[in-house]
């Protein structure tokens, strides 16, 4: 028996038998339309006339091939970072070191690609992505290892590594005279910044006139696409579904638990670290510690993932609709869509579906308890 | 030596009955506890003792009937009610904070002097550390319980309720959880605290704990109370055998299970286990020392009380859980220690006691539990990719005769027990395994359920199958085995045939008492 | 180096420490009951806007308006905590989450931007600000004067707050049943402790001390509102809660190390001195690494380490 609120007479029950279909399909559409009223009466609230807001945002997002490919800018990295957060978080790994990972992607990417992109795009685009992952990996082995074999919380110890990327973001650039830092001309001593990488190593668009598709972002359908085969069409996968749920179920049928354990860690490392190599191939061409840090994509892909329930293909829809909300908070630029309503929105949206969970694992009952049974 | 208890009944209850839908756990009992008295409850598991005692603390309320505290009628509507008369249950599994002190345990959620809000420490260290004198139950008050064994543990636990004035304190089962040593040194306090004029109700299967401690000795049998005895000067001279029939005495039921003639030969090797030693979860020793060979083709049933060691024993045998020391060999070749693949290498099939959460795994289909064991072989991959198409023939092939309702892509998370269990059988025994262990074979189920199982492991036997069937159910070991070991304390107590037992004597088997050489 | 830059140096720490200090000490209340929240930098920059809002909106002598500012501020953050804890304690939903969503809806691209932008607070000066206090006069004593003598009332406030909190704690009856439903609230429920009471409470706790600290960025340091103004200050408090192992003491020090690394780093550089400022703002991170690597397998695991319950939400019946 648990209250809702310290003694009130509604309770939560916990269900026994499955959860019926209707409630598994309901429950997220009503969260959205629970979260669209309480945006607008926020919207209200604030001034806005609601309809010209939720106007603007499509305009911005989605109403034109301008506005889709602006929508894919933002939601590339939140597509990676979403994934990488999902497939953590779905084995039931907290793993929320996703933008530290991130950061070290983009140092490796940029690394590489200031070493050999004068070579090329064939070689500079693998090369950089494989490096981001070495890289992204071994960032997350830390946590994975130390959790798995030290039983060290992997939230804390995670969230410590993010800071220290970011630090050593900070130091290659500004506090050094590092390989990526540009130490020449006037300029480099009055405000810090990275080389820029060879334009060869620029990662294409995919698409023509006002429609492009960051490259990244489809590095990001594959990798949805291969996450989904992993963890349902592979044995691989089947190990990893059955040690999530039921660890004593993982030991009688003799699958090795911990080894598991950081395998899912190194695979969300990688994959965080691609959404640093993109930010570095697609947009950003440089290694540039504040635009890598005050986005907070490692932190905003957990929420992503979430919305997603956690499920590869669902990430990718939630993505585009964190990214369409994100790219009309920072391309409206008049008062009927203030960049402030982006996080008041996705916050909104996030703490509806996050809420409606509980229906599907609880019944609401109202009255007093009955006396349960058991011999 | 018992104490001398005074005549004033401290807590009695008279015509309880106890009824849930489908069974009666309490049948018109009768019990009464006197102050200044140990007296045991003695029963099996499904006895109805715990229920009886649950009422007594107010978790449950009785269908019918009363309880009376110091004579006058109580309506005890939850633990707290009980508290307030001094009724306190000392429980298996206890509410302890680790990282808090035991002084800090004690008074969690209470107060010495009714102070609000200051927590007086080393006021609180002192009361505990005088409670604990008084009664003998040396423990230090200051220090953390993850510091603490489980002996003291428990103590703690008792000087929780001796706090809160408890004058009948109930303990389930309380030497479970301790090493013999312990367990002596808990008599000593159980009988410190009857001198001092508490009551205790000490909940036991085991004999010589009983007649160590208790000055009386109540049992229950399937709900019914069957007698009260006084042990007091004379406990050695109290008929065991009338006690072990007040337990477990019963017709023998027809239908015992019909064996395929045996060749005349000499039967196969199956199992073999030598000085098998396993310590639990908590590093007790669990199995201590068993040696148990079993024939290709026979049923050994493993009888005895919960808790005895039987979790462990199967989970060692079964290669789940690690060996403490022993071997374990199947058809002469030993099986190493704590490997799961090992074991079903060499040929064992395992259904654990603990379905879902060690059997089957509940976020997955029933097709893909199926393969839990043979996914490895190649059978069933194109690569490292899962051949969807096979999996469900393999499920649908191992499934025929078993009717299980739902078909192969239901959620195993959301099957009924029943047929839970027929998953799990169908997946045992699917690679004709030699040696079989099963444990709580139909517990939970229901009479349809409970035949198939019954079946199917006579057939796997007849099949040649080693079988060992370990079940809390006498019924059921003496209806399948053909000989049954009694499990006690870690020990196997003794092994009889099934066929013409004598169900006094594997009673006391139950209770501790080994079998003559 | 001389005297004189040590001694303003430890002055600056404690002053820029404070606010995470504060935020950091209401972390600590809320994680002690079991409960994590990630969202101490939205929490912050909420408690930053509403007590810029109050104190700019608010007329009235010095000292009041900022004092009503400052509770407004607290009020603000709690409320916004309310909904990570009905989310994660009623709803049982995954702190991480929870709490990362609510930075997202209350920080900078979030409800605190929205309230600037409502109330037209960026850009335009406050009419308030928190001096130092001359605290008995004793501001230019040697030493001791610039350091604990000349500090704004906050700042003590924040000392008086770590005591009340770790007296609290080890001396007080809800103290203990407070750490027992951090660490074991099945057993504190059988004890008759309430668990969901208790979070609810250190969570909204929480919460206001976040508002308070935050309160700090535009009250004290400055008199005025920008979008994001706490620049990360929320997360060194959650990285702070760790390093101290959840003791108040441990607390302030971390935070006025923080402070001081963080000055003194800037003053290396400029000193052409060739250890980057970086390593040593790194080395607290990479040392609680360490320890608690240390500490969750071993001997350490009983008396430091975070609270056994930390980040599980807790339900009656096992779900």
């Amino acid at each position: 028996m648990s209250a809702i609120l310290p003694a009130f007479p509604i309770r939560l029950e916990k269900r026994t038998d499955r959860t019926p279909r209707w409630v598994q399909a309901a429950t997220p559409v009503g969260a959205f339309l629970f979260a669209f009223v309480i945006v607008t009466v926020i919207l209200l609230a604030g001034g806005h006339n609601p309809l010209q807001s939720y106007n603007a945002m499509l305009q911005a997002s989605v109403t034109s091939t301008s506005a889709i490919s602006q929508t894919l800018v933002s939601a590339t990295p939140l597509l990676l970072t979403g994934l990488a957060a999902a497939v953590a978080f779905r084995m039931g790994i907290w793993n929320i070191g996703g933008e530290g990972q991130l950061y070290v992607g983009a140092i490796c990417a940029s690394g590489v690609a200031l070493a050999i992109g004068a070579h090329g795009i064939g070689l500079a685009l693998p090369a950089m992505i494989l490096a981001a992952m070495v890289g992204g990996a071994l960032w997350a082995a830390i946590p994975g290892l130390l959790r798995a074999y030290l039983n060290a919380n992997e939230i804390l110890t995670s969230l410590m590594l993010n800071y220290t990327a970011g630090l050593l973001l900070d130091w290659l650039i500004n506090d050094s005279n590092s390989y990526w830092r540009d130490t020449s001309g006037a300029s480099a001593y009055l405000v810090a910044h990275g080389k820029t990488i060879p334009g060869s190593a620029d990662w294409p668009a995919i698409g023509g006139g006002n429609f492009s598709v960051p490259f990244g972002f489809l590095v990001g359908l594959v990798v949805a696409a291969l996450l989904f085969v992993l963890v349902r069409h592979t044995w691989l996968g089947y190990q990893l579904r059955v040690t999530a749920d039921n660890p004593g179920v993982g030991r009688y049928a003799g699958m090795a638990s911990k080894r598991n354990f950081v395998i899912v860690m190194l695979l969300s490392g990688a994959i965080a670290a691609i959404a640093g190599a993109s930010q570095v191939g697609d947009f950003t061409h440089i290694l540039d510690p504040t635009g890598l840090q005050s986005p907070q994509y490692g932190y905003t892909g957990i929420v992503v993932a979430a919305l997603g329930r956690y499920n590869p293909l669902a990430v990718v829809i939630s993505a585009l609709l964190l990214g369409a909300i994100t790219n009309a908070g920072i391309n409206v630029q008049s008062a009927t869509f203030p960049q402030s309503l982006t996080g008041v929105i996705e916050g909104i949206i996030l703490f509806c579906v996050l809420g409606s969970e509980i229906f599907s694992r609880y019944r609401v009952r109202v009255g007093a308890e009955k006396a349960t049974v058991t011999a | 030596m018992p104490s001398e208890p005074d005549s004033r009944v401290a807590l009695a209850a008279y015509a309880v009955t106890k009824r849930f839908p489908g069974v009666v756990a309490n049948d018109n009992v009768d019990f009464e506890v006197l102050s200044g008295e140990v007296h045991a409850l003695l029963g099996e598991n499904g006895s109805g003792k715990t229920t009886l005692c649950k009422m007594l603390t107010g978790m449950y309320q009785p269908t019918a009937g009363r309880i009376e505290v110091d004579g006058k009628p109580v309506v005890l509507h939850s633990p707290a009610d009980a508290h307030h008369n001094g009724i306190f249950m000392v429980h298996q599994h206890f509410s302890l904070v680790e990282r808090l002190t035991v002084a800090e345990n004690v008074m969690l959620g209470w107060s010495l002097d009714g102070s609000r809000i200051r927590f007086k420490r080393r006021k609180a260290e002192q009361e505990v550390a005088r409670l604990a004198e008084q009664y003998e139950m040396p423990v230090d008050a200051g220090k953390m319980i993850g510091d603490l064994s489980i002996g003291e543990r428990q103590r703690v636990e008792i000087l929780k309720a001796l706090c809160r004035g408890a004058r009948v304190l109930i303990l389930d089962e309380p030497t479970t959880v301790l090493t013999p040593q312990e367990a002596d040194r808990l008599f000593a306090s159980v009988r410190g605290l009857a001198k001092a004029g508490n009551s205790v109700i000490f909940i036991s299967h085991k004999l010589h704990e009983v007649l160590a401690v208790s000055d009386r000795v109540s049992v229950l049998r399937r709900g019914v109370m069957t007698g009260t005895v006084e042990l007091g000067d004379h406990a050695a001279a109290v008929d065991r055998k009338e006690l072990a029939r007040m337990m477990v005495g019963r017709e023998i039921e027809l239908g015992r299970r019909q064996r395929a003639a045996r060749a005349q030969e000499a039967p196969a090797a199956g199992l073999e286990i030598k000085e098998l030693v396993v310590h639990n979860d908590l590093g007790i020793l669990a199995v201590d020392r068993i040696n148990l060979n079993v024939a290709a083709g026979e049923v050994l049933g493993v009888a005895g009380v919960a808790g005895n060691g039987q979790r462990e024993f199967a989970e060692a045998i079964a290669g789940v859980r690690p060996r403490s020391g022993g071997e374990v060999c199947v058809g002469g070749t030993p099986v190493r220690s704590g490997r799961p693949l090992a074991a079903l290498a060499a040929g064992m099939a395992f259904v654990p006691e603990d379905r879902m959460g060690i059997g089957l795994a509940s976020g997955i289909d029933v097709a893909e539990n199926l393969v839990l064991k043979s996914f490895r072989t190649g059978a069933f991959s194109r690569g490292p990719l899962i051949r969807r198409g096979r999996v469900v023939e393999n499920a649908n092939a191992l499934l025929s005769g078993y009717e299980l309702r739902g078909g192969p892509a239901s959620l195993v998370g959301q099957l009924s027990g029943g047929n839970a269990q027929k998953v799990l059988l169908a997946r045992e025994m699917a690679s004709q395994p030699k040696v079989l262990v099963i444990a709580a074979p139909t517990r939970g189920l229901d009479v349809g359920v409970t035949e198939t199982v019954r079946k199917l492991i006579a057939e796997a036997a007849d099949r040649g199958t080693a079988v060992v069937m370990i079940s809390e159910d006498l019924d059921e070991v003496l209806d399948l085995a053909d000989r049954v070991a009694v499990m006690s304390g870690g020990r196997i107590t003794g092994i009889v045939d099934a066929e013409g037992a004598d169900v006094e004597e594997i009673g006391l088997l139950m209770m501790g008492q080994e079998q003559a050489a | 180096m001389n005297h004189g830059l040590a001694i303003q140096l430890i002055a600056t720490g404690i002053f820029y420490g404070t606010p995470m200090a504060i935020a950091a000490l209401g972390e600590l209340l809320a994680e002690r009951s079991g409960v994590l929240n990630l969202g101490v930098e939205g929490m912050m920059l909420m408690g930053a806007v509403v007590a810029f809002w109050v104190s700019r909106d608010v007329s009235g002598p010095n000292g009041l308006v900022l004092i009503i500012a400052v509770l407004a501020g607290a009020a603000a953050a709690a409320a916004i905590s309310l909904i990570h804890a009905f989310m994660t304690i009623t709803l049982r939903a995954n702190q991480v989450v929870s709490g990362l969503a609510l930075t997202i809806f209350a920080g900078a691209t979030g409800l605190s931007s929205y309230v600037g932008d409502l109330a037209n607070l960026g850009g335009n000066p406050g009419r308030h600000i928190m001096n130092a206090i001359n605290v008995f006069g004793l501001k230019n004593v040697p030493i001791l004067g610039p350091i604990i003598f000349n500090q704004p009332a906050l700042v003590y406030i924040s000392w008086m707050i770590a005591f009340a909190i770790y007296w609290y704690v080890n001396k007080t009856r809800q103290g203990l049943h407070l750490r027992a439903v951090g660490e074991n609230p099945e057993a504190a429920d059988a004890m008759g402790v309430s668990v969901v009471r208790y979070r609810y409470a250190h969570v909204l706790m929480g919460g206001a001390l976040a508002g308070v600290g935050g309160s700090f960025y535009t009250l004290v340091i400055s008199s005025e509102w920008t979008d994001g103004i706490t620049s990360g200050a929320g997360w060194i408090a959650l990285a702070l809660v760790i390093l101290a192992f959840w003791r108040p003491a441990g607390v302030l020090a971390g935070a006025y190390l923080f402070g001081v690394v963080s000055a003194l780093g800037a003053n290396l550089s400029a000193r052409g001195v060739q250890l980057p400022p970086e390593v040593f703002s790194a080395l607290p991170y990479v040392l609680t690494i360490v320890v608690l690597a240390i500490v969750s397998s071993g001997w350490g695991r009983g008396r430091f380490g975070a609270p056994a319950a930390l980040g599980v939400p807790y339900a009656r019946d096992g779900g």
